[in-house]
């Protein structure tokens, strides 16, 4: 019993150590956010770039079909970005 | 030497969980008053939690502090000890891995989840055997 405690224990200790090398395990980390941040921040005020989407309904959608009225773009993360 | 170890990892393990739990019940009180500003932002359901977080530390720490001084007692208190230290160490790791709480605390929940989890091996290898009865 105290083996399989040791072994489970152990198991959870180096997957903790190994966590940031698991490709996966890097998703959402700040360093992301960080790196991404800056990299969006020549875009403000430029003109919306053509780009294919899904509305909420799942029905395919275009940003040209947007033009023409005033238009509120929100960005949320979903639960499996 | 073994029942020495076990004596101080309970002992020191106990008074900072009672400590902890302490800073956490004041933690609530501390928030209800008028224009508080909490070092976390835990909002009221937060520090209804952090509150009820603090009790159950205070009697975990406690009963660790009497397996301290008792090492029949002791040695029941150190399977469930390492359970929930286990616990405590798998909850920081899923926290780190989600990006939230990352954000918040970086690596941090990483090094807490290491220490957590030494601190459970020492509670299963130090763990004190039974007593002999001469009959």
């Amino acid at each position: 019993m105290r083996w399989l405690a040791t072994l489970l224990l152990g198991s959870l200790l180096v997957l903790d150590f190994f966590l940031p090398r698991i490709p996966i395990a890097r998703r959402g980390t700040e360093r992301t956010v960080r790196a991404h941040v800056p990299a969006l921040a020549d875009q403000v005020g430029r003109k919306l770039p053509d780009f294919a989407f899904e509305d909420l309904d799942g029905r395919p959608a275009h940003t040209v079909d947007l033009r023409g009225h005033p238009l509120l773009l929100v960005f949320e993360r979903s639960v499996d970005w | 030497m073994k029942a020495g170890a076990f004596r101080a990892v309970a002992g020191l393990t106990g008074g900072l969980f009672v400590a902890g739990g302490l800073a956490l019940f004041v933690a609530f009180f501390a928030y209800q008053r008028p224009g508080s500003e909490p070092p976390l932002p835990m909002g009221p359901l937060g520090h209804y939690f952090a509150a009820f977080a603090g009790c159950a530390l205070v009697g975990w720490g406690g009963a660790l502090l009497a397996g301290a001084r008792n090492l029949a007692t002791g040695r029941g208190i150190a399977p469930l000890t390492a359970l929930a230290l286990a616990g405590l160490a798998l909850y920081r790791m899923v926290g780190w891995f989600m990006g939230d709480y990352h954000a918040l605390m970086g690596d941090l929940l990483r090094v807490e989840a290491a220490v957590f989890l030494v601190l459970a091996l020492a509670f299963v290898w130090l763990r004190p055997a039974p007593e002999r009865r001469v009959s």
